[in-house]
């Protein structure tokens, strides 16, 4: 039974000592505990009946001793127990913690964050739990029950049938009552979540069963739902209310015929004394406890196991991306970042693991250094997925990625995401401050910092706060706008100064003015650069020396603004969709660029009552 | 439809108490109850056990059996001395077999009692909680939108479910644990005194130890896990954390470095965790101690009353069982009182939103509303979510039927709120508005309800089949009803292209669809429902061109010959309105069609100008 958790409990080797320790402790609380009863009988023979009282006095005293002897030592299991059981958690927090971070994008999406996080808070108190309990009255059980039988026997062998029957019948009582029971917990279980679900769907979608008037069905719904957990409720515990007066028939029983056999051997002077017969009745009662206590470890240690399960998902997981083991180092410093796309097909996995429907179909361009790219297409056209490969969060399924010209694939992971520095699309911050948040704990000196915040637009703003850079940043940076946040997102790629930047949609959230300060600071600080810009607006792409116009995942059109613009009709549409239709194509200047953002310049010549709005259909 | 929304309709209404009723005793009055001065412990906890009680019969069964389980479990241990004093006194042996017999007996007899009782218990504790969730719900339900303004639904959630965990814990065990240890200390207190004033003395003598210590302990653990309780907060939040910002670790090799923070933040948790759960241990050793002790003093004194020949053998061996008879009950107590304090608190939690009231209530006597043409008139409507923070202030307008009203304004305008009074999700503060002339505080809210469509910016599906999804809308709605309102909402093909076509379960509210499928899914949805009066907040996700072309096509077709309010993101989908009303700080400021808008040189210029240069100048999520 419970292969998970005795798997858990070699876990922690540098525990083994804390484990050993508590069981000998506890063996000796148990013996201590049983002598106790043994000198009942004692006292009771040769204190009381003998008339005797120095016996009755020195034996109290000692029983009280050792009574106290076995407080210690359950004390001391205890604490070795919860030793064992907060280093295995421990080890089990640290090791899984450690296992995810070596995890790769795939990996994250299809585990997904919160049951990942369900993985290292509740499944790991479980495992503590189930530990805790499982060592310190699991374990023992055995040998408890051995010393128990074994004492019994010593004091009164004639009524040996009589133990042995009681503990017969009790294992079988044990085995039919929680034996099959585990699936009425899981049924419950799943049940329980049932009504979760319901309930949180009808708070979810609160808005549309009032608009539809369909409180009264909700209602309905969830007593269905509840009546299906009474049910699946009472089910186990039905069964479970059997237990305990069936052990209690059990042990008193076995106390009748105890007395019933042992006393008439009493009566009839056959050597066995009363106090014997009352010793042996604390024994047998010794020996049933550890199994009656089963029924309640049973639950806590089913959850253990299932928990073990889920963290053991974890641990076997395969991080998606890997280095090769010949991957080559290269000198980043003299990597110029050529970034060239050669055919490549790309798709995600799906939740099996497997690779699911293709997303990119052969991409194949180039961006030179110093060369601004923009992609551009619809949601869900792959600008996204296409952007990750470059600093290898995906591989591709087919053809290759490079950066001047090796293979992202022969490159470490460490190097590359030294060599490519992306601004994610939703920009994250982490709770501290903005220095740590931009420089995220890299070796980057203030100036470099800094220069990274003034071209990412951030500088202004951050010198208002109180601290400046060392102003705090709440958790996720709820304490900054969403256009604060980007800038700072920016900056933090800026800053490590890569050889290609990537700023994937990163200036959604920020007006068109602060767009075109970001667009000519990351030019002028990362002027060698190769940059790579995500955009849903046509506006942030404009300028771009190259355009990379997506659609369904295919590249349908590649070149400047003034080429897309003369020749694919759905740039043109896009164009006209977002900016209104002109007769002049904007023209981008070629040289340096523009102080003011070039992408004002089609609204001052804003026809009054623009005609032909693409968006709008069947007008 | 019935029209009593906001009132709990269902049968328990009569077992559920009410807030304000005065506790009064319950069932056959085996329970008193403290008047309405009682502490909110004791209050919260009475209101409980009606809920318990309100099985009557199995809730007196189990009070009578616990009664007589615990009562003649008190003769064991006397059955048991006797026993050991016959054998002490060696013999006769047809004494000891009676004495056997008779505790084969009692034995049996509380065997098949036991099974009953615990049982009847488990019926009693579940029903219990099923009608404390359904009480729930039901009240959930009609409670008016404010409420859900004020709980964040993951809150909400987390609490019910938390809640309801430690409630059903305390149901299950709570009650009849107490009650068994009450009448268990009772019974083997009067066994003792009857038996020995002597040895009860030195048996009672021990329970301020087990008090005393288990309070130290309390004391002691008690901070010691609210620490532990902490730290484990602050790891978790670590923890999400970082996991919710895994893409950019990663993208910026910083796993070491969260990986080392994290062990920080374990090695806390371990070693306070270590401390707490030790001292909460403690209480195992001191009452196996104080057992041992009580025996070991039971058998000297009685020892010794007995050699003095002023108590029998019988006596002392009867108090070995019941000292553990006497003392196991009082330091379960501790843990009943724990459970118990949690329980109250939960249940108090979950009686607090039973007890809520909607704030929007049907007027007495309020009538249908008859089948409209949809002519809307705002008088002058001011309104407030919270009282003294004016969110709409003097707003007057006439939508004439099968108008189309568009409404623009930046983010937290207005916008929605406009539409949340319409509706009468919630009620406004002065003037009034009405639908072809009937006042809508006049009207039974459900007709009211019936007769506006919505459809929503977030496109909301329930885990259900496709079918069961579009006839949410309406009851009784046939199953041609809905495959017709999907064909004219463009979502018929793709439906069929679904595995099961209109019988595939939708997954996570629809995850197994695209953004666009759950639109126009929801689009078709509102179409089964057959409005007169449409509300379209929209949606702000982006789809690709195409698809985006079939959602416009659909809610066109949706709006036809239908008064419909529209909450415009992209001012291209409400320039044909018949009437554009521009809201700003909670005003309209400017109202008229597209080309007057325009040519009034305002806010509506400036925002839609601000949309050409590519500004998301029209936002759109306003904060209701």
């Amino acid at each position: 039974m419970f292969p998970g958790l005795r798997k858990v409990l070699g876990l922690y080797r540098g525990y083994r000592l804390h484990l050993a320790a508590s069981q000998a402790l506890m063996i000796g609380a148990v013996v201590c505990t049983l002598l106790v009863q043994g000198l009942n009988a004692r006292l009771i023979d040769q204190g009381i009946q003998a008339r005797d009282i120095d016996v009755v006095i020195q034996t109290a005293v000692v029983m009280i001793a050792i009574a106290a002897v076995a407080g210690v030592l359950f004390a001391l299991n205890a604490a070795y127990a919860v030793l064992f059981s907060e280093h295995t958690a421990h080890y089990a927090r640290d090791t899984t913690f450690r296992k995810i971070q070596t995890l790769s994008f795939g990996n994250i999406d299809r585990f997904r964050t919160s049951a990942l996080l369900v993985r290292l808070s509740s499944d790991v108190e479980n495992v503590r739990t189930a530990v805790l309990y499982g060592v310190m009255f699991l374990l023992p059980a055995p040998i408890s029950i051995v010393v128990a039988v074994l004492l019994g026997l010593v004091t009164a062998p004639s009524l040996a049938p009589v133990m042995v029957g009681v503990l017969v019948v009790v294992a079988v009582v044990l085995a039919v009552i929680l034996g099959g029971i585990q699936p009425l917990y899981d049924r419950r279980q799943q049940r329980l979540d049932a009504v979760n679900n319901v309930l949180q769907e009808q708070l979810a979608g609160v808005r549309v069963v009032k608009a539809f008037v369909r409180e009264d069905y909700e209602r309905q719904r969830f007593a269905r739902s509840a009546d299906g957990l009474r049910e699946a409720s009472l089910a186990p515990a039905l069964r479970l209310a059997l237990f305990m007066p069936t052990i209690n028939f059990v042990i008193y029983g076995g106390i009748a015929l105890l007395y019933w056999f042992g006393g008439r051997a009493v009566i009839a002077g056959t050597g066995l004394a009363v106090g014997d017969i009352v010793a042996f009745a604390g024994y047998l009662t010794a020996a049933v406890v550890p199994m009656a206590l089963l029924a309640y470890l049973l639950p806590i240690l089913s959850q253990g196991e299932a928990s073990v399960a889920r963290i053991i998902e974890v641990l076997d997981a395969t991080a998606e991306v890997q280095d090769r083991p010949d991957a080559a180092p290269l000198d980043a410093a003299a990597m110029r970042g050529r970034v060239a796309f050669e055919h490549v097909s790309f798709g995600y996995r799906g939740a099996d693991g497997r690779p699911a429907a293709i997303v990119l179909h052969d991409i194949d361009f180039v961006a030179e250094p110093g060369q601004t790219v923009g992609f551009l297409g619809a949601t869900g056209s792959g600008k996204t997925s296409l952007v990750s490969l470059v600093p290898r969060f995906y591989d591709v399924v087919e053809g290759r990625v490079t950066i001047d010209g090796t293979d992202v694939r022969e490159i470490s992971q460490e190097q590359l995401r030294d060599i490519v520095g992306v601004a994610l699309q939703e920009a994250v911050l982490f709770s501290g401050d903005i220095r740590g948040n931009i420089t995220l704990g890299r070796p980057i000196d203030d100036d470099a910092m800094t220069a990274a915040a003034v071209a990412a637009d951030a500088a202004g703003f951050v010198d208002y706060l109180p601290g400046q850079y060392d102003g705090a940043v709440a958790r996720r940076g709820y304490n900054f706008s969403g256009g604060q946040r980007q800038r700072l997102a920016i900056a933090r790629a800026l800053a490590g100064s890569p050889a290609v930047v990537i700023l994937d949609d990163s200036t959604s959230a920020v007006d068109v003015a602060a767009e075109g300060r970001i667009q000519s600071g990351v030019q002028d600080l990362m002027g060698g650069a190769t940059r790579l810009y995500v955009a849903q607006r046509i506006s942030a792409v404009l300028t771009a020396d190259r355009i990379v116009l997506l659609d369904a995942g295919r590249q349908v059109a590649v070149g400047s603004h003034a080429d897309l613009h003369r020749t694919s009709a759905l740039y043109r549409e896009i164009y006209e969709s977002q900016l209104g239709p002109t007769d002049v194509p904007f023209q981008p200047d070629s040289g340096a660029p523009p102080a003011t953002p070039p992408v004002a310049a089609p609204a001052t010549d804003l026809p009054a009552t623009p005609v032909g709005d693409v968006t709008e259909p069947g007008r | 439809m019935s029209a009593a929304t906001p009132v709990r309709p269902t049968a328990s209404a009569n077992e559920a108490p009410s807030p304000d009723a005065k506790p009064r005793n319950i069932g056959d009055g085996t329970v008193a109850a403290p008047a309405p001065k009682a502490s909110p412990f004791v209050a919260t906890m009475i209101r409980l056990l009606r809920y318990a009680a309100a099985s009557r019969a199995r809730f007196v069964i189990s009070v009578v059996l616990i009664l007589v389980d615990r009562t003649i479990g008190t003769f064991r241990p006397l059955i048991i001395g006797s026993m050991a004093g016959v054998l002490a006194a060696g013999g006769p042996q047809s004494e000891l077999e009676r004495l056997v017999l008779l505790l084969g007996g009692i034995t049996l007899f509380l065997w098949i009692e036991g099974a009953i009782l615990e049982r009847t218990v488990a019926r009693v504790a579940q029903d219990a909680l099923y009608r404390l969730r359904t009480d729930l719900v039901d009240r959930i339900q009609g409670l008016s939108l404010d409420f859900y303004d004020r709980q964040p639904i993951g809150e909400l959630m987390s609490g019910v479910t938390n809640d309801s965990e430690a409630v059903s814990q305390f149901l299950s065990n709570g009650f009849s644990s107490a009650l068994s240890s009450i009448v268990q200390i009772v019974t083997t207190l009067i066994a003792m005194l009857l038996l020995s004033v002597e040895l009860t003395a030195v048996a009672v003598a021990i329970i301020p130890i087990v008090v005393i210590a288990s309070s130290v302990i309390e004391r002691v653990a008690g901070p010691a896990f609210a620490q532990l309780q902490s730290k484990f907060g602050e790891t978790s939040g670590f923890q999400e954390e970082v996991l919710s910002g895994e893409k950019a670790i990663i993208a910026y090799n910083r796993q070491d470095l969260a990986s080392d923070i994290h062990a920080g933040y374990s090695e806390v948790v371990r070693d306070v965790g270590a401390r707490a759960q030790f001292t909460g241990l403690l209480a195992y050793p001191v009452s196996q101690f104080v057992g041992s002790l009580q025996v070991a003093l039971l058998g000297l004194v009685g020892g010794i009353l007995v050699i003095e020949g002023s108590l029998s053998i019988a006596v002392v061996v009867s108090f070995f069982g019941y000292s553990g008879r006497l003392s196991e009950p009082i330091s379960q107590l501790g843990q009943i009182l724990a459970s118990a304090l949690k329980a109250s608190a939960g249940a108090s939690r979950i009686f607090a939103i039973i007890d809520e009231k909607p704030s929007v209530v049907e007027e007495a006597g309020a009538v249908d509303l008859p089948t409209i043409d949809g002519r809307v008139v705002f008088d002058h409507v001011d309104f407030s979510y919270v009282p003294g923070r004016r969110i709409l202030h003097d707003n007057s307008f006439v939508a004439e039927p099968g108008q189309k009203i568009g409404l623009v304004g930046p983010t937290g305008a207005g916008k929605s709120t406009i539409l949340n009074v319409l509706t009468r999700y919630y009620d406004i503060d002065s003037g009034s508005i009405s639908i072809d002339g009937h006042d809508v505080r006049h009207i039974a809210l459900d007709s009211l309800r019936l007769q506006v469509g919505t459809v929503l910016q977030e496109p909301f599906l329930f885990s259900d089949t496709v079918m069961s999804n579009l006839r949410y809308a309406r009851d009784g709605a046939t199953d041609d009803e809905c495959i017709a309102a999907a064909k004219d909402a463009n979502a018929h093909d793709f439906i069929l292209g679904l595995p099961q076509g209109y019988e595939t379960v939708l997954t996570d509210r629809g995850a197994n669809l695209s953004a666009g499928q759950r639109q126009m899914l929801t689009i078709a949805r509102a179409m089964v429902a057959d409005p007169r009066i449409l509300i379209l907040d929209e949606a702000t996700s982006s789809v690709d061109t195409r698809t985006e072309k079939l959602i416009q096509s659909a809610l066109a077709k949706l709006q036809e010959g239908r008064t419909s309010f529209v909450i415009a993101h992209r001012l291209s989908t409400i320039r044909d309105s018949a009437q554009i009303l521009v809201i700003d700080a909670g005003r309209i400021v400017e109202r008229g069609t597209h080309e007057e808008l325009l040519a009034m040189d305002g806010l509506y210029r400036t925002l839609y100008e601000g949309q050409f240069r590519g500004t998301r100048g029209i936002e759109s999520a306003e904060a209701t």
